[in-house]
């Protein structure tokens, strides 16, 4: 087999996958542009739920707190998992592994049991209906799993770089961020999407957290949509697609950075 | 590396700082609830189409309290996990002064001690006159042995539906018996069509309200006089065999077992129901109020009773308030002036007061009209046949074991075994 | 280069002085430490104590002992749930990671359009659970319904996708594996960007083939990536509520009730907290004794 002949059989094959892996986002999409589902009516496809979201509901303000909180909580998430990360990656004392383990243990306990002790301990400090509270929640509920994210990243690249390094008289510190950190963009480009995407969709942590509309969070605000008898489904898929743009427009601008990153330059230099 | 900070302290430290965060948490303190800055909290459930929330938020601006008593602010809040709002609200002291929510919240909650019982408020309302513009029987089912727990505000019933055009075109005649709706059921099931539409899935509670409906249409119950837990009774098992025998009529969609409420709604507005249990709001759910969809009179069951199934939708206040006097004169200017909502047709529940069910405006809705003038004079409440309401029904009403009951009947299996199982799993939720 | 070149473990403290290292080690997790006793641990001690009381969601209630694990223990609804548990959790696992693995290698070798389908491909687990889980049951749900009818289009009867109990826990575990493939594609597709390309170069001189340089190549060099990923994956499906939860809340008949959905209906709708808590409780448990089984798996895998 000719390798062009594979290039176009491998072509075929994700063609087939991706298409009936998005059968169910073609559904939200297919949804969001039939106007007045719960309606009834059956009128034509039209945009008229997108125009409904975006001027007669605070559409705009909640996709801006979703961003403010994210934004944040994946800045914090990933400037605490990265150093975090490299001493679980390189270190080998039982108090690390025991660290390891006990970043387990917390991450275990479901946000549905986590979530009343939480808000009353932070209805105390005042960190309730705010969105400074929400993204430190979130932060500790990424956290764990963000930095074991970056440990096994880091596992990957090689000991020896930073031994270089070493012998030619840096820092650990040193050493952590100008050979680990610059070789681990793949890495922290995940960790951030994960935490961006646990922050993105929660809405278990928000819809106990959150009381002002003003305040909502976009995952809270569809629920806004969810009334005594029947859902506005027009809206609700509408406001979905508006916040699946975000995580797009993030995926398809890192892309390429997740495939030239990876330390092979580097290594073909030793 | 290796000890600098060993397994054990470590853990010692996180026991410690976890402990005694802890107990700062419960050391009480000056966090206060109700309401601040001379205010009341006022929570409000989505009881509508989204023009509700500013409907009501307009009505609790417009409040405007008598001399040095507090004004109030207005809150509405989501049906999603709403237990958990009110719960961990409370347990924090930011929860409401004054809110509406589950049906059966302000019992559960008085018996936690959270609520503040309305007497004073009664009693107002029977010098006032509103006491008796109340419906009969509606203001008594709020009593507890220690007070009023809450004031009913509006009403939500299950009731029997049917669509007129699909009963017309089959040839039947709208059922008024029991032995009618099976016979009915017969005939609609020859043209694939459910006589029985239900719905039990995820977070749908008709499929257990309408057994329940089924229960008190036989004279029986989930509980017995005493308040206490009493399904394994002839009166149960004869109409859950009737239920039985409508499954095996193919009166029951097999797929309705895991119906959501969406899912039911949509096989009404298809067509493929022609008769059903469903709320008060069927016709407005559909989109369709051109009198296709029509409210059954209520169905003579084999012992000769008529019965429906009500839920008194309340407004509660909480002990926890900046001033106790204030939650007084809120809760009693909103049942007094809440005439607004129905004039403007933005609430789904049925009106609990004479006055309100007399609007020109709520008239005009000739199926909701009926459902009062009807089903409202033999509806029992869902704590029957005990004649009181009490705490532990809100976790009777949508719990796991009432689901899991309708799941079984309605999948046809032998009503017997299932109403032992629910009798000893309620038994062990309601202390 | 060879392989053991790529891949040297050396020990830190060793080849450094060792107190200024520690130091630095210790400034470096004190962050991750601090957010963790904050936000972490005092949840976790306060459900500890809910466990072993008799309260409600707003009183404390009385210390009754072990009562409501004795009572969660002697529960078949307990044990039936932990069945559930355990089959949503492996094929949760290691279906997403096959489905994960299967893609990012595709998605490695050379594809028109490869950045578009890497962005596609992420869009199940980018779309809000609250919204993917009704555009599965809009798919599913109904007789007429587009998968149902398909079904029926070709021959092959009316499956209750979600009123059959079977059926129900072959869709929740489909819709788990849907939802994780793509966040499990990403972290393998992050660990094979680090894999050096000039080690197939060398194999392929040797005559291996496609197979024996993934058996002996790739595989071992993403080993610990694959091991970190089942262990998050084991905690993301058995802690996971809102899949379960919005696309059948455990029904029918509790089929596809795991533990962490019967620990919710437990505490929010039967209102019984320390039981529910306390199912909780065995739970994370649980979890705990299969991390440290396979946390021991990492480090023989990586000495």
């Amino acid at each position: 087999m000719s390798p062009d002949r594979g290039r176009w059989w491998r072509f075929a094959a994700i063609l087939l996958i991706t298409a009936v892996v998005l059968v169910p986002v073609a559904a939200v999409l297919i949804l969001s542009l039939r106007p007045g589902v719960a309606s009834g009516s059956r009128a034509a496809f039209g945009l008229a739920n997108f125009t409904h979201v975006l001027t007669d509901i605070p559409t705009l303000t909640w996709l801006g707190n979703s961003l403010g909180v994210t934004l944040a909580t994946v800045a914090v998430s990933v400037a605490v998992a990265a150093p975090a990360g490299y001493v679980l990656s390189r270190g080998r004392s039982r108090a690390v592994s025991t660290y390891s383990l006990l970043l387990f243990v917390v991450q275990s306990l479901p946000v549905i049991t986590a979530v009343i002790p939480l808000f009353i301990l932070f209805a105390r400090v005042g960190l309730v209906d705010n969105l400074v509270g929400l993204g430190i929640v979130y932060v500790g509920a990424s956290m764990s799993v963000a930095i074991w994210m970056m440990a096994a990243y880091i596992d990957s690249i090689p000991v020896s770089l930073e031994e270089a390094a070493w012998i030619d008289g840096a820092s650990l510190f040193t050493g952590f961020t100008r050979i680990v950190l610059r070789n681990s963009l793949p890495g922290l480009l995940s960790t951030a999407i994960f935490t961006f995407l646990v922050s993105w969709n929660d809405y278990l942590v928000a819809i106990v957290f959150l009381r002002s509309q003003e305040r909502f969070t976009l995952p809270i605000g569809v629920q806004t949509f969810f009334q005594q008898n029947g859902t506005d489904w027009g809206s609700v898929m509408a406001l979905a697609v508006i916040m699946m743009l975000p995580p797009i427009i993030v995926f398809a601008t890192l892309n390429k950075h997740f495939s030239v990153g990876g330390i092979g330059g580097s290594l073909a230099g030793t | 590396m290796t000890t600098n900070y060993s397994r054990r302290a470590f853990l010692g430290l996180g026991a410690a700082v976890g402990g005694g965060m802890l107990l700062s948490a419960c050391g009480g303190g000056s966090a206060s609830g109700g309401g601040d800055g001379g205010t009341l909290k006022f929570w409000d459930m989505p009881w509508g189409q989204a023009n509700y929330t500013a409907a009501a938020k307009k009505l609790t601006e417009a409040y405007q309290p008598a001399g040095s008593l507090p004004g109030a602010t207005y809150q509405g809040l989501q049906w999603a996990n709403f237990s958990q709002t009110f719960s961990s609200a409370i347990a924090s002291k930011t929860g409401p002064a004054v809110s509406t929510g589950g049906g059966f919240q302000a019992f559960q909650f008085a018996d936690q001690g959270a609520i503040a019982y309305a007497d004073n408020v009664i009693n107002q309302f029977r010098q006032d006159g509103t006491f008796d513009d109340f419906l009969p029987g509606q203001l008594d089912a709020m009593k507890t042995a220690k007070g009023y727990a809450a004031v009913p505000w509006q009403l939500d019933f299950r009731i029997w539906w049917y669509r007129k055009s699909l009963l017309d075109a089959a040839g039947v005649k709208v059922p008024t018996t029991w032995d009618e709706l099976l016979t009915a059921c017969r005939t609609l099931a020859g043209r694939k069509l459910f006589g029985f539409g239900t719905g039990a899935g995820a977070g749908n509670n008709l499929g257990s309200q309408g057994l329940h409906l089924m229960m008190l249409n036989n004279g029986g119950g989930l509980f017995n006089a005493d308040g206490k837990v009493e399904v394994v009774t002839e009166a149960n098992l004869e109409a859950m065999r009737f239920v039985q025998d409508l499954v095996k009529a193919k009166a029951v969609d097999p797929a309705s077992i895991s119906y959501t409420t969406d899912n039911l709604i949509t096989q009404w507005r298809n067509k493929r129901v022609a008769m059903g249990i469903h709320t008060a709001g069927l016709d407005t759910d559909t989109g369709e109020t051109d009198g296709d969809l029509q409210v059954m009179g209520p169905l003579t069951g084999p012992s000769g009773a008529k019965a429906g199934l009500v839920f008194q939708n309340n407004i509660m206040m909480y002990a926890d308030t900046p001033s106790q006097e204030g939650s007084e004169a809120f809760l009693s200017y909103y049942i007094k002036n809440m005439k607004t909502l129905w004039q403007q047709n933005v609430v789904a529940g049925l009106p609990v007061l004479k006055s309100i069910v007399a609007l020109p405006e709520f008239q005009a809705q000739k199926q909701k009209a009926k459902i009062i003038a009807e089903w409202a004079p033999v509806a029992k409440t869902f704590a029957a046949n005990s004649p009181t309401l009490f705490g532990g029904l809100a976790a009777v009403d949508s719990s796991q074991p009432i689901t899991q009951f309708a799941q079984t009947v309605l999948a046809g299996q032998d009503p017997k075994p299932a109403l032992e199982s629910l009798q000893k799993a309620l038994e062990a939720i309601v202390k | 280069m060879t392989l053991t070149a790529a891949c040297p473990k050396t020990e830190v403290a060793r080849t450094r002085k060792p107190r200024r290292a520690r130091r630095t080690l210790l400034v470096l997790v004190a962050p991750s430490l601090v957010l963790l006793l904050l936000i972490n641990a005092y949840p976790l001690v306060y459900a500890a104590l809910q466990s072993v009381r008799d309260g409600s969601l707003i009183n404390a209630g009385d210390y009754v002992g072990f009562e409501n694990y004795r009572a969660t223990l002697t529960s078949p609804a307990f044990w039936r749930s932990v069945q559930f548990t355990l089959i949503f959790t492996v094929v949760g696992v290691f279906g997403s990671w096959l489905g994960g693995l299967g893609l990012a290698l595709l998605l490695r070798t050379r594809i028109p359009g490869r950045t578009v389908f890497k962005t596609l491909l992420l869009l199940p687990w980018v779309v809000p659970v609250v919204v993917s889980s009704t555009a599965w049951n809009w798919l599913v749900a109904t007789p007429q319904s587009p998968l149902p009818s398909l079904a029926q289009a070709l021959g092959l009867g009316t499956p209750l996708f979600l009123a059959d109990p079977v059926l129900a826990k072959v869709t929740v575990c489909v819709f788990k594996v849907w939802i994780s493939v793509p966040f499990m594609m990403m972290l393998i597709g992050a660990a094979l960007a680090g894999v050096d390309r000039t080690v197939y170069e060398a194999a392929d001189v040797d005559g291996a083939t496609r197979w024996q340089q993934f058996r002996h190549i790739t595989l071992p060099m993403i080993s610990r990536s694959t091991y970190i990923s089942w262990i998050l994956m084991t905690i993301f499906c058995v802690n996971d509520f809102p899949t379960i939860f919005l696309l059948t809340g455990g029904g029918p008949v509790d089929a596809t009730t795991s533990l962490v959905v019967l620990s919710y209906r437990t505490v929010f709708q039967n209102f019984q907290v320390g039981p529910g808590v306390a199912i909780a409780f065995v739970m994370t448990a649980s979890l705990v004794v299969v991390s440290v089984a396979l946390y021991r798996q990492i480090r023989k895998a990586h000495v």
